[in-house]
């Protein structure tokens, strides 16, 4: 058969890609079950996290998230737990960044005048600059931090350096990544805004 | 062609015609993974590997590839082992995948690796082209560690993550940034430039 003709080209493209796709599609097979779970920990981690809940391992993780009451509020995903005697719900977020959608979860008290903490599930970010949003030193001026005026303000006057007082409201944002660090205060405070209506606080 | 030997294609590969400062391929993930060492280890291992096995599959089957779709095929091989790796990375080490995000992905779209199957694979045995992938991966990587070494250290004040720098350095937010690596790299060539053009005039005289 001629090799550089129609017919044999035809054949032999359809041969190679079946090939190389069905590989694929084996290992895609063989590997789902545990990219399902990483992704289903890392999940469920985070919103342990976001809740103010330590945890060790990644069995660890499964067992504590057992405790996890989910429920659904006004077509909204809230997850509940009693902490200290008392109830505490983290619900996931998302939002845009500067380049990507933003997910994560934000933890709350009650009546929602405190941030328990966040953590951020999926970013595409700047790496090294706005992707640092997920680095725990950003993360941590958020926990136990008191609602200001119903929301949390970004200062980005004193960027980089975290703000470590958790009762004035206020977080520092990154340098060089203004855009994604206001962007997470407004993703935030949307936030704040969905689980005041739903969880009735006063703001 | 037979002439090929492992020790003259590792020397080229690495140093007389590094794909880096002698070709300049590759250049677009020498931007962008450079900012953090781990990154670019992974980055780079995964490149090797990448352009190792898509060098021996072009060479095993390039008897039977048409010459009208020879590139679409290479483009297949790599978009294969790349896709391989990706799911390898998400399920033995999420954390990796999640600090790499798309940049993986972005493997395909390297140069060295269609250039080695190009250029060396089509025309070579099997062996010497897993060979010929796997120095022009290891060049790649020495610039871009030299290049993330940098960047890391004067960026954040860290190695690996491990802060090296005293506690009073500041660090340069340049260095994070994308356009520092071409000034790094252009140093780089500068630097092996220089050295190359000597050796070959102290050859010559």
């Amino acid at each position: 058969m001629d090799r550089q003709g129609t017919t044999y080209t035809v054949i032999f493209s359809f041969i190679v890609t079946f090939a190389f796709v069905f590989l694929l599609a084996l290992t895609n097979q063989a590997t789902i079950g545990k990219v399902k779970l990483n992704q289903e920990t890392a999940r469920q981690s985070a919103i342990l996290s976001a809740m103010g809940i330590s945890y060790s391992s990644q069995a660890d993780v499964v067992a504590k998230f057992k405790n996890i009451k989910t429920e659904q509020r006004k077509g909204v995903t809230l997850y509940t737990t009693t902490s200290n005697g008392q109830t505490i719900y983290a619900a996931e977020f998302a939002g845009g960044g500067l380049w990507s959608t933003i997910r994560g979860v934000l933890g709350v008290n009650e009546d929602v005048s405190r941030i328990l903490g966040l953590q951020i599930i999926s970013q595409g970010e700047t790496p090294g600059l706005g992707g640092r949003i997920d680095e725990p030193w950003f993360k941590q001026q958020f926990t136990d931090e008191k609602i200001v005026n119903g929301q949390i303000q970004i200062n980005m006057h004193n960027a980089g350096t975290p703000d470590t007082s958790h009762d004035n409201g206020e977080v520092d944002g990154i340098t060089g990544a203004t855009i994604t660090s206001t962007s997470v205060g407004r993703i935030v405070n949307d936030e704040l805004k969905t689980l005041r209506s739903v969880l009735g606080g006063n703001s | 062609m037979s002439d090929h030997k492992p020790a003259t294609v590792l020397r080229e590969n690495v140093w007389t015609s590094n794909p880096i400062f002698m070709q300049v391929l590759g250049i677009c993930s020498a931007l962008a993974v450079t900012n953090l060492l781990i990154n670019t280890v992974i980055m780079t291992v995964g490149v090797t590997l990448v352009t190792g096995f898509s060098s021996l599959t072009v060479s095993l089957i390039k008897k039977w590839i048409p010459r009208k779709v020879r590139m679409i095929i290479q483009t297949l091989i790599i978009a294969f082992y790349v896709i391989i790796v990706d799911l390898v990375l998400r399920a033995y080490m999420p954390d990796v995948s999640k600090n790499l995000g798309p940049y993986v992905g972005l493997i395909i779209t390297n140069c060295i690796i269609m250039g080695r199957a190009e250029a060396f694979a089509q025309s070579n045995a099997p062996i010497i082209s897993f060979w010929d992938g796997i120095t022009s991966g290891l060049g790649y990587m020495g610039v871009l560690l030299v290049v993330a070494v940098i960047r890391e250290l004067l960026g954040f004040g860290t190695l690996l993550g491990y802060q090296i720098m005293p506690a009073s350095f500041l660090p340069w937010t340049i260095m994070v940034m994308a356009p520092s690596a071409f000034f790094i790299l252009a140093f780089i060539i500068w630097i092996g430039k220089t050295i190359q053009f000597r050796q070959t005039k102290g050859a010559t005289a």
